[in-house]
């Protein structure tokens, strides 16, 4: 099967088995050094990518649903300037994943701050991820290098710089 | 809809896919042996649809569990609320479907328990060549008493149909994972219904992911006009009642673990009920 979408910014013209999990795609076809997927069955949550500006996991998306996708892993998000807020929060709190899951629990930060980003530009602020949705979302990486005061210290941190910058923005 | 009929009689060993969570985190998953077909419900418009009408709220199968939840606590049952919630992370949950939640062919997952505590339908499509035919089952009948789904190879679960009787009672619990741990895993839901602390529904949904789903027939009769708080010997023919059914049904020896978590979910359950009608008074 021919998919076309963007990865990392690049645009592709894949030919692959319509139902080749992403994470082996991005393993094997563009031999993506940040994608250490452990167990391939969507337990232990590496395989974190931004798939249309939504953290998902790669080992439960088919090649299929890729065509005119935009998907962003966690080298082309470092190109970001996103990528800023996250590095700042972790340098103010001075906590941070550890290098096995830094590139997963980084990309569900930033999922969770697009969340605030909707939920300001919206009329439902309702959107906006509760103490709970935080720690449980970045949970679903079973790496337990962060307990929930430090994660709820780093997401906090990174809204505020997020917000500064949409606010400079206009 | 008329393309996914035509679809399904162009290729008639195609694999239906909805959500992809299950089918993709099997340990065999790829390569597959079996046929590459594949027919992606997501591009059936119809099945992505929730309608409220006078008496029913009707869910397509095509619905994500992050959808559902959206849809807010007023409209959806406090069971079906919960247990959608606990399925998982919002990450995971945008891309379980509740067709897909329910039509797994080797493990039962919770949804199907609570849907049938709630005493859901749902809507099947058979596609016969030219012909379709469409009917509106009840829940208990997609599964035999061990779980095991009943649907036809050509068949497809279209809708899913709630009545608008809400609950004042519910309760659910499933502490595991059932794809990881699909044999210590036990499912409880159960919907109470009473009226001045008289019970008026009593309908209880245990299930283990690979040999049971049981809704204990007799029980909704034995506690209908029962008066709240129940007594401990209430409670312990209860959870006798339960067991025994739960011991009768299953083809297979049950892990003990499993068995005592049923046991002590029952149990739980009467307690959590009998607190809250005393909370009331």
């Amino acid at each position: 099967m021919k998919i076309e979408c963007t990865i990392d910014n690049k645009h592709l013209l894949l030919t692959v088995n319509s139902n080749k999990p992403l994470n082996l795609i991005l393993m094997d076809e563009l031999e993506t050094a940040a994608m250490p997927s452990r167990c391939r069955d969507g337990h232990c949550g590496n395989c974190i990518v931004l798939l249309n500006e939504e953290a998902v996991l790669s080992c439960l998306i088919p090649a299929f649903r890729l065509k005119g996708s935009k998907v962003l892993t966690f080298e082309g998000y470092r190109k970001t300037r996103f990528w800023h807020d996250m590095e700042r929060a972790y340098e103010d709190t001075g906590s941070h994943p550890c290098p096995h899951c830094y590139a997963s629990k980084t990309l569900i930060f930033e999922s969770l701050l697009q969340m605030i980003v909707k939920s300001e530009a919206g009329a439902r602020h309702d959107e906006e991820p509760t103490t709970e949705t935080i720690v449980r979302e970045i949970g679903l990486n079973r790496c337990p290098c962060l307990d929930a005061n430090e994660m709820l210290d780093i997401f906090r941190s990174a809204a505020n710089y997020r917000r500064r910058r949409r606010v400079r923005r206009y | 809809m008329n393309d996914l009929i035509s679809a399904s009689t162009r290729f008639p060993n195609a694999t239906f896919w909805a959500g992809g969570t299950y089918i993709m985190s099997r340990p065999d998953y790829y390569p597959t042996k079996d046929s590459n077909d594949i027919i992606y419900l997501a591009e059936v418009p119809e099945l992505k649809r929730i309608n409220r009408t006078d008496r029913f709220l009707e869910i397509g199968s095509m619905v994500t569990f992050e959808q559902l939840l959206t849809v807010g606590k007023q409209v959806l049952p406090g069971l079906l609320h919960t247990t959608l919630e606990r399925s998982g992370t919002m990450i995971v949950r945008r891309q379980m479907t509740t067709g897909g939640a329910i039509c797994t062919r080797d493990l039962r997952l919770s949804l199907p328990c609570s849907l049938l505590a709630l005493q859901a339908e749902v809507e099947t499509k058979t596609c016969l060549g030219p012909k379709t035919e469409t009917k509106w089952l009840d829940m208990g009948r997609l599964y035999d008493r061990q779980g095991r789904l009943q649907l036809k190879r050509n068949e497809v679960v279209t809708r899913i149909r709630l009545g608008f009787e809400r609950e004042n009672f519910s309760y659910f619990i499933s502490p595991t994972n059932p794809l990881a741990n699909p044999h210590e895993t036990v499912f409880l839901s159960f919907a109470c219904f009473y009226n001045q602390a008289v019970i008026n529904r009593f309908r209880l949904c245990v299930g283990f992911p690979t040999s049971l789903l049981l809704v204990p027939q007799e029980l909704d009769m034995m506690m209908h006009g029962t008066l709240l708080p129940l007594s401990s010997s209430q409670i312990e023919r209860v959870v006798r009642s339960v067991m025994e059914e739960v011991l009768a049904s299953t083809e297979h020896e049950i892990p003990p673990i499993q068995l005592e978590r049923a046991r002590g979910f029952v149990e739980s359950a009467m307690h959590e009920l009998n607190a809250q009608s005393l909370s009331e008074r």
